[in-house]
């Protein structure tokens, strides 16, 4: 799945073990994502939403979402 | 290989790995004793009790590797679960089409307890797949 978490990351000057941590998961977990090898689960969405402070979509980009 | 890094580097993949190890040590221990002629003194029940045992450590990795997918975080829970059940099927696949070349091509007989060795050797071949799942 497409995602900006690699920006939002850095932009906050966190390392991929530094946000497996604050997550919950491992780093090969958010180097996996970042990716766009894993597909996180619907939670883990939402933590990464809440620890960014911002939407899912803002995240990952909704292919079904016509714009 | 990045996905051995992946097991490698967790609590609980080092947990993982040393009771992969000591069920894989059971497995060959019983295979030296069997290979050292152990077996030939012993009388048929005991033979078949020894025979039987092999399944242990098998039963226990098993066991070991549902506790590594249940306490690993969702992305390498996935990934030894894909990799687990590709190398199980590739496997099985190996092994009953040499079972009916040993029936009707006059292939060279081997033995049943080789499908263990055989399924490791394609675990570590699989790894690459099993990385991302198939869409």
């Amino acid at each position: 799945m497409i995602n900006n978490v690699r920006a939002l990351r850095t932009a906050r000057g966190l390392t991929q073990a530094d946000l497996g941590q604050a997550l919950g998961v491992s780093r090969q977990a958010i180097i996996a994502i970042e990716a766009d090898q894993h597909d996180p689960s619907l939670d883990l969405a939402f933590k990464m939403a809440a620890l960014f402070e911002t939407e899912v979509e803002a995240i990952f980009v909704n292919p079904h979402r016509q714009t | 290989m990045v996905e051995d890094k992946v097991v490698e580097q967790t609590p609980q993949a080092k947990t993982y790995i040393t009771r992969t190890f000591m069920f894989m040590g059971i497995y060959v221990l019983i295979n030296i004793v069997a290979i050292a002629g152990t077996m030939d003194g012993l009388p048929p029940p005991a033979r078949w009790l020894v025979s039987f045992m092999v399944s242990l450590p098998i039963a226990g990795q098993i066991w070991a590797t549902l506790v590594m997918i249940r306490d690993s975080d969702e992305f390498i829970g996935a990934f030894l679960a894909r990799q687990f059940i590709l190398a199980s099927g590739v496997a099985m696949a190996l092994f009953s089409a040499w079972g009916f070349a040993e029936s009707y091509a006059g292939a060279a007989h081997v033995p049943g307890w080789m499908i263990y060795p055989l399924f490791w050797a394609c675990f570590g071949l699989v790894a690459p797949f099993a990385r991302k799942p198939a869409k």
